[in-house]
C-alpha cells in the first residue's frame, strides 16, 4: 500500500473521497475527508479487504437459453474476480436449474459458491 | 376474451408485475398482464448484476432474483398473462386493441388500466453524432441483451458514451470478459448513473471516465475503427484543438432514458414535458379516467425499488377504479418544479393526504434544504441529478398550511458542487 490512498466512500450518494495515510508498515494512521464515522468503517474495510459480488454467466449448451446467469454466494476479494471468471468459462450446467443451486461449490476457495440466479428452464406463460 | 378483465397491465417489467400483484392484493378479481415479449420481466433478465431489491427486500439481489421474487409472487396472487401480445392501440375510453399469434385480435374493456410500459434508451438519431453509419454502434441496452442473454461479445475494444448506469455497468461486464473498454465520455461535468457504479465499474478496472467531453465523429466504412472525442465548454460545445482518436470496434450509447409513452398519446393521457411520462395525481391517475400509470413509464427512476413501489400505487388504484368505477382525481393541488429541482411526481396531490414526492434536482449541490412552499423543509448532505431526491409530506402539515392551488418546491444549495 502507498503511503496515501485515495478511495471513495459508497456508504451514501455523498460519495466522500477519503485520503487514508498509512506509515510504513502499513497501518492506516489517519483518515481525511470521510463525514461520518459509519464511512470511515466502510473506507478501511474498503482499505483493507476490498470485496465485491461478482456475477456472470455460464454457458447452458442450449440455444434457446445459451446462458444462465450466475453471482457469488458472498462478495468475494476484488483480486478473485478474474480468476473466478476464468472458471466460469470451464462450466457448462444441464437443465433443470433453479435459483440458488451451486454451479460451483466454494470456488477458487473463496468461501463462495457460484450460485445460479434464475431457473432454466424459464417460467413461460401461464403464471 | 370471454370474460370481464377487471384490471389490464401493459407491461410485465418489474412495474408491471408490482402493479399486478398490488391490483390483486387490492381485491381486484381478474388482472391481466399484456406483454409483447415471450416471458415476464422485462429487462430485469438481461441486467444479470446485483444491487436490486436493497430496499423492497433488503437484500442485494440481481436483475433475475428481483424478476423471479416478483413473478413468484404474482403466480401466487392468481395474475395473468398474456405472453406475445402487442397492444396496438388504447383509447380514451379505456378500451385495449391487442394481437397476439395465439389469441389473435382482441379488443378488451378492463375495468381500469394501469400504464407499465418502462422506458428505451436514446438512441444515435437522438443524439446526432456526425459519421458513417458503420456497424458497431448500438445502445448500452442492446450490448448486455447480446452479451448477457444471447453470448455474443459484439466487439472487443470499447468507447461508452453517456456514463449512465447501464454504460457503467457495461463497461466492468464487458472488461471481465475479456474486452478493452478504453474510455467512458461523459459531456456533462458529473457522471450520469450512481457513485457505487462509479466506484465499483469503472473505478475497480482502470477504466477512464473523462467527464465534459463528448464523441464528435465516428470513424469506419463497414466497421468502427475508432471515434473522435473533444472536451467541451460551458454550453457543452466541443473545444477546437482539443479532439483525440480513440480506437476501437464498439460504440456504445448510454446518454438517457426516455419514458416509452406512444400508447398513453393515443389514449390523449397529458404528458409532462420534462418527465416524458403522464401527468399523475398522488394515486398514479393520468389525465383518463381510469388510465394508471407507474414506474419508468412516468419517471426514470434511480433504483428499480422505486419503479416497484410506484407501481404499487398505481395497481391499488387500478383495483379501486375498477371496483367502484371511478377514483376522484387528487388534484387540488398542483406541484411545481422551482429552484433547482428538474420535475416534481406526482404533478397534482390532494393537499390533505400523506404523499410522497419523487424529485430529481438539475445540478448536484453539497448541504442542500429542500423546501415544499411553507409546509416542510428537509436538509440534504448531498443532491446530485443521477439520484432521486425523495420526500415524504405528512398530510397534516399540508392541511395546517391550507394549501391550495399550487405548491413550488425548491431546492437551495449551501455548498459548492
Ligand atoms: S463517509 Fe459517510 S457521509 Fe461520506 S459517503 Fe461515506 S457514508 Fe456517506
Amino acid at each position: 500500500m502507498s503511503p496515501r490512498e485515495t478511495v471513495i466512500c459508497i456508504g451514501c450518494p455523498l460519495g466522500c473521497r477519503v485520503t487514508a495515510v498509512t506509515d510504513r508498515k502499513g497501518t492506516v494512521t489517519a483518515l481525511k475527508g470521510a463525514e461520518c464515522k459509519q464511512g470511515q468503517k466502510h473506507v478501511l474495510e474498503e482499505l483493507r479487504n476490498p470485496v465485491r459480488t461478482l456475477t456472470a454467466t455460464v454457458r447452458t449448451g442450449d440455444e434457446s437459453f445459451p446462458l444462465l446467469p450466475v453471482r457469488t454466494s458472498r462478495p468475494v476479494l476484488k483480486v478473485m474476480l478474474r480468476p473466478i471468471m476464468r472458471e466460469t468459462a470451464k462450466v457448462k450446467v444441464k437443465p433443470p436449474v433453479k435459483a440458488g443451486d451451486i454451479v460451483i461449490a466454494n470456488v477458487l476457495k473463496t468461501g463462495a459458491d457460484l450460485v445460479a440466479t434464475a431457473d432454466w428452464p424459464a417460467p413461460g406463460e401461464g403464471v | 376474451m370471454a370474460s370481464r378483465v377487471d384490471v389490464a397491465v401493459i407491461g410485465a417489467g418489474p412495474a408491471g408485475l408490482a402493479a399486478a400483484v398490488a391490483a390483486r392484493e387490492r381485491g381486484a378479481e381478474r388482472v391481466v398482464i399484456i406483454e409483447r415479449a415471450e416471458q415476464l420481466g422485462g429487462l430485469l433478465p438481461q441486467c444479470i448484476h446485483n444491487g436490486f431489491g436493497l430496499l423492497y427486500f433488503k437484500r442485494d439481489m440481481t436483475g433475475p432474483e428481483y424478476e423471479k421474487a416478483f413473478i413468484d409472487m404474482a403466480r401466487s396472487r392468481g395474475v395473468e398473462a398474456m405472453l406475445e401480445a402487442m397492444v396496438i392501440d388504447l383509447d380514451a375510453e379505456r378500451g385495449i386493441t391487442a394481437v397476439s399469434r395465439r389469441h389473435g385480435y382482441m379488443k378488451i374493456k378492463p375495468g381500469s388500466v394501469v400504464l407499465a410500459m418502462g422506458c428505451r434508451e436514446r438512441a444515435r438519431g437522438a443524439l446526432g453524432i456526425p459519421g458513417t453509419r458503420p456497424a458497431g454502434v448500438m445502445t448500452a441496452g442492446t450490448c448486455q441483451r447480446f452479451v448477457n442473454i444471447e453470448g455474443y461479445m459484439p466487439g472487443s475494444r470499447y468507447v461508452i458514451l453517456g456514463s449512465g448506469d447501464i454504460g457503467m455497468i457495461m463497461a466492468r461486464r464487458l472488461t471481465l470478459e475479456g474486452a478493452k473498454v478504453e474510455a467512458v465520455v461523459e459531456i456533462m461535468p458529473w457522471p450520469g448513473g450512481l457513485i457505487r457504479n462509479e466506484v465499483q465499474c469503472l473505478h475497480d478496472f482502470g477504466i477512464p471516465l473523462l467527464l465534459e467531453h463528448t464523441v464528435t465523429f465516428i470513424h469506419g466504412e463497414e466497421r468502427v475503427e475508432g471515434v473522435t472525442v473533444a472536451k467541451v465548454d460551458a454550453e457543452r460545445r466541443p473545444v477546437p484543438g482539443s479532439d483525440r482518436f480513440l480506437p476501437c470496434d464498439c460504440l456504445l450509447l448510454s446518454a438517457g432514458l426516455i419514458p416509452e409513452n406512444e400508447l398513453s398519446c393515443r389514449a390523449g393521457v397529458e404528458i409532462d414535458p420534462v418527465t416524458g411520462g403522464p401527468v399523475v395525481d398522488q394515486n398514479r391517475q393520468t389525465s383518463v379516467p381510469g388510465v394508471f400509470a407507474g414506474g419508468n413509464v412516468v419517471q426514470v427512476h434511480d433504483l428499480v425499488d422505486w419503479v416497484s413501489w410506484e407501481a404499487e400505487a398505481a395497481g391499488r388504484s387500478a383495483a379501486a377504479y375498477a371496483d367502484k368505477g371511478r377514483l376522484k382525481r387528487a388534484d387540488g393541488v398542483r406541484v411545481l418544479p422551482g429552484k433547482n429541482i428538474r420535475y416534481v411526481v406526482p404533478q397534482f396531490i390532494s393537499g390533505k393526504d400523506d404523499v410522497t414526492l419523487h424529485m430529481r434536482v438539475t445540478r448536484p449541490g453539497l448541504k442542500a434544504t429542500v423546501k415544499v412552499g411553507g409546509v416542510m423543509w428537509k436538509r440534504y448532505r448531498t443532491v446530485r441529478p443521477s439520484e432521486m431526491v425523495i420526500l415524504e409530506v405528512k398530510g397534516q402539515a399540508l392541511r395546517e398550511a391550507g394549501v391550495k392551488g399550487e405548491l413550488a418546491v425548491d431546492c437551495e444549495i449551501r455548498g459548492g458542487d
